[in-house]
């Protein structure tokens, strides 16, 4: 029964997210857009310093995982928080709906649109900047990036669940491109002076972009990266999960 | 002006005898904000198939009540159960269906579609048409429902509360923001819901929906059972009955404010007004006194002044 109502739910988030092209254009477009742009202004065969990945190779990764981000961090986190102060969460909490049902279905739709928005910037990378990988490495990309993506669902809730009103939306953007920027989303680290590289190798989408880099130059990912994600995973989990408890004994 | 009313219910005290096979039952209920007690002490106990109007001027208790029957607030202490469980266990086997005046709805879907998800989460779930039907939905099913009005709004909110086969259907001031017309057409389809043997709690500011529509009415006053009973039994015990005649020639007032069960007289020029608990005993006394009174009307008050009566008197008795 539950798991037939959340997915009636989650049916419902994504006819409502495909009909928001203002959001599919960020989520989906934007990235791409972004990609071309970074990569068109580097020279032919140039390379990111230390990584042996040209520019476009290295910033594809960097702008499918900043897609990802944009798709399951900022639309979870508004919609969340808008639906906590107009009833609608109160509403679901008279259905059979079970509690997590509502976070569930916003994650999983999420996960949905942006799978797109990785594949989007892939097809981009290969056609105009002609990266070029093993099957393998294209598969095992999509499935990181996609599943890495999670982790930032996660904190989008937590945020939907910390802030409200008109509070949102500038702690979502605080963290939305403080986060990308730091993270080395935007431009490799590797550019950054030496201390905010330091700031940058613990940022959760540092990691995130480096799993990924990591598939690219055929090797294993680095220790740090994976326990960073893991932790942070938790981090953003369990303070989502509180913070919804907190929500919902106050209601 | 009246006398004051106590609090005797036609129904017996909570027990957990009484509350056997109770659609609704508080136990002492209690609920505080700091120092406001929402809820102060509540005890009561709905039985299948009423239809009950609860009454209160703003903040007397009646949303944190809703509240904590569906289990969205949690008691300071004592004990609510549905149907003998806990709320939350009556929701999910779909025995309650509630619209909230607090509870939003999705926004950027169709009204169609938002009602289609209410049937779907409902284990005892009607059509989808039916539903939407029985809403007067029909002409706005394809509407988004960020651009309804505020009646039509409401309409939604009670297909969500009515998507399935519910034993207890809580409507909180449902009414609002709809027109007469519609207003008219909602309640019977309420007064239908009912009739099937549904048991229906629904808040009002409206007296005459009380009236018109419950066979039970509490009110409640500063979180705390100040009445009930039928409209009816409410209006007596507010010293509810109007009595009003002519009188010809001398008028002893002394004799008449001796009669029995007279809450308030009033005497302008040879009319004589007068409120009375027991209008059959008084009117009986007043034969008695040897007068002649001419043009006897006895008429009822409206609930809304037994209403303000009963809560005016517990005021005074709490200053």
């Amino acid at each position: 029964m539950s798991v037939l109502a959340s997915r009636s739910l989650i049916r419902l988030e994504l006819a409502r997210t495909l009909r928001n092209r203002k959001f599919l254009f960020f989520s989906v477009l934007y990235p791409s857009l972004l990609f071309l742009i970074v990569a068109g202004q580097s020279g032919a065969g140039a390379q990111v310093d230390g990584s042996g990945l040209t520019v476009p190779t290295y910033m594809m990764v960097s702008m499918a995982s900043f897609g990802a981000l944009t798709a399951v961090l900022v639309g979870n986190s508004e919609r969340i928080a808008k639906e906590r102060e107009n009833g609608w969460v109160r509403q679901l909490r008279l259905t059979s709906l079970p509690g997590h049902g509502y976070v569930l279905g916003k994650t999983a739709s999420a996960a949905v649109v942006s799978l797109p928005s990785v594949v989007v910037v892939f097809a981009v990378a290969a056609a105009v900047e002609h990266v070029r990988l093993a099957a393998w490495q294209w598969l095992a990309l999509t499935g990181v990036i996609w599943a890495g993506s999670l982790v930032f669902a996660a904190l989008g809730v937590a945020i939907g669940y910390l802030a409200t009103g008109d509070a949102v939306r500038p702690v979502t953007m605080l963290v939305y491109f403080g986060l990308s920027l730091l993270g080395g989303l935007w431009m490799p680290a590797t550019t950054f002076p030496r201390w905010l590289r330091t700031v940058a190798s613990w940022l959760p989408t540092h990691a995130y972009a480096a799993l990924g880099q990591a598939i690219e130059q055929s090797r294993a990912p680095q220790a740090k990266d994976v326990v960073l994600l893991v932790v942070f995973f938790a981090v953003f989990t369990g303070g989502a999960a509180w913070l919804y408890r907190k929500d919902t004994l106050k209601a | 002006m009246t006398t004051a009313v106590t609090t005797t219910g036609t129904h017996p005290p909570t027990t957990a005898h009484a509350a056997a096979g109770a659609v609704v039952a508080f136990e002492r209920v209690t609920k505080a904000y700091g120092a406001v007690r929402a809820v102060d002490d509540l005890s009561l106990v709905l039985h299948p198939g009423e239809t009950v109007a609860l009454l209160g001027p703003n903040g007397a208790g009646k949303s944190t009540t809703l509240d904590l029957l569906l289990g969205l607030k949690r008691p300071d202490s004592g004990t609510v159960t549905l149907f003998g469980t806990a709320p939350r266990e009556a929701i999910v086997a779909g025995r309650v269906g509630a619209m909230l005046q607090s509870g939003g709805l999705m926004e950027g879907v169709t009204v169609a579609e938002l009602v289609r998800l209410a049937c779907d989460l409902h284990p005892r779930r009607y059509p989808v048409e039916e539903v939407l039907t029985r809403a007067g939905l029909t002409g706005i099913a394809d509407r988004k429902v960020d651009k309804l009005s505020g009646g039509q709004a409401q309409r939604v909110r009670f297909a969500l509360a009515t998507a399935g086969d519910s034993d207890l259907i809580v409507l909180d001031e449902p009414t609002t923001g709809m027109d007469v017309t519609t207003r008219q057409a909602f309640w019977s389809t309420v007064r239908e819901q009912a009739g099937q043997g549904r048991t229906v709690l629904f808040a009002t500011h409206y007296l005459e929906e009380a009236d018109a529509v419950a066979d039970r009415v509490l009110v409640l006053h500063r979180g705390r059972l100040l009445a009930d009973g039928t409209a009816a039994e409410i209006k007596a015990k507010a010293g509810a009955r109007r009595i009003r005649f002519d009188l010809d020639g001398g008028i002893d007032e002394a004799a008449l404010r001796g009669l029995p069960f007279l809450t308030a007289l009033d005497i302008s020029g040879r009319t004589v007004r007068i409120q009375s608990s027991d209008a059959d005993a008084t009117v009986y006394a007043l034969y008695r006194l040897g007068v002649h009174p001419r043009n006897l009307e006895v008429a009822g008050l409206g609930l809304e002044q037994a209403f303000v009566a009963i809560t005016e008197a517990e005021e005074a008795r709490q200053p």
